[in-house]
């Protein structure tokens, strides 16, 4: 499927911090490729591959505008992207949390007779 | 590799149970029924052939009607600490997830830890625990706390 196809390319183009750190300036607002790559210390023959590999995964549109090349964010992959994590975030958690209750409501989950009651201890990575 | 760097979803939480308990409440088909799924949504069926290979079914009905079917089959079946599984749904996507789920005992309960892994390629045998670890750098705003 197309849609899946190209929300894998937006997942492995996000998956490099320095075209995360284009599409924070994008963010701001359009720009040029030239201010893009003002920032970073790769040449600009590498900033035009990160943009590529942006604008193929529908993260940016690319414009001309005279001799200038400019750039901005195209919302609706990332939304999309967004939307992905979104609902398996939910997915889980509300699954986690009606694991516990559920355990909670077994007789068996009293085999750990002495063991501390906490509600959801919160994890840190 | 490269083909395989995604975005991933993970989700923790500490339960009041064994490894044990727990792991059987995930692979347990009559167990699964009784708390899978978010709010609203129900599991109307489950299939589950519990070994490497094997595969599995589970059937949700979504709160606007529609039935969805997870389907995949697992990669790695260490009972009661470790399962791994690919992770489709009918009708839908074509390209298999990964889900890893850890059962850790910890301060007389468990951690159950969930990591929800967007696999672009297909090679979704190979069994790499460190697949997903290269994944999660950037991702911290997206890994569940709560």
């Amino acid at each position: 499927m197309a849609t899946d196809r190209l929300l894998n390319e937006t997942f492995a183009a996000l998956a490099d911090p320095t075209r995360r750190a284009i599409l924070a300036r994008l963010a701001t607002g359009e720009c040029t490729v030239n201010e893009l790559a003002a920032p970073f210390d790769i040449s600009l023959p590498a900033i035009s591959r990160h943009l590529k590999v942006l604008e193929q995964a529908s993260l940016i549109v690319k414009t001309r505008d005279g001799q200038r090349r400019r750039c901005r964010l195209d919302p609706l992959a990332l939304d999309r992207a967004a939307d992905w994590l979104q609902f398996h975030r939910r997915f889980w958690n509300e699954s986690l949390d009606r694991l516990a209750v559920h355990l909670r409501h077994t007789r068996k989950s009293k085999e750990i007779p002495h063991g501390p009651y906490r509600k959801a201890r919160r994890g840190k990575k | 590799m490269t083909t395989e760097r995604s975005f991933s979803v993970m989700a923790r939480r500490w339960i009041p149970a064994s490894a044990q308990l727990l792991f059987d409440a995930w692979t347990q088909p009559a167990e699964l029924m009784q708390w899978w799924g978010p709010t609203g949504v129900k599991c109307t069926d489950a299939r589950i052939d519990l070994r490497v290979g094997g595969t599995y079914l589970i059937d949700n009905l979504m709160p606007d009607g529609r039935l969805v079917r997870i389907v995949g089959d697992f990669e790695v079946v260490e009972p009661p600490r470790r399962l791994s599984y690919s992770w489709r749904v009918e009708p839908g996507e074509e390209t298999p997830e990964r889900v890893t789920v850890r059962f850790e005992p910890c301060d007389g309960g468990t951690e159950v830890v969930v990591i929800h892994e967007r696999i672009a390629s297909t090679s979704t045998r190979d069994r790499h625990e460190q697949g997903w670890q290269g994944c999660l750098e950037g991702l911290s705003r997206y890994v569940i706390a709560n």
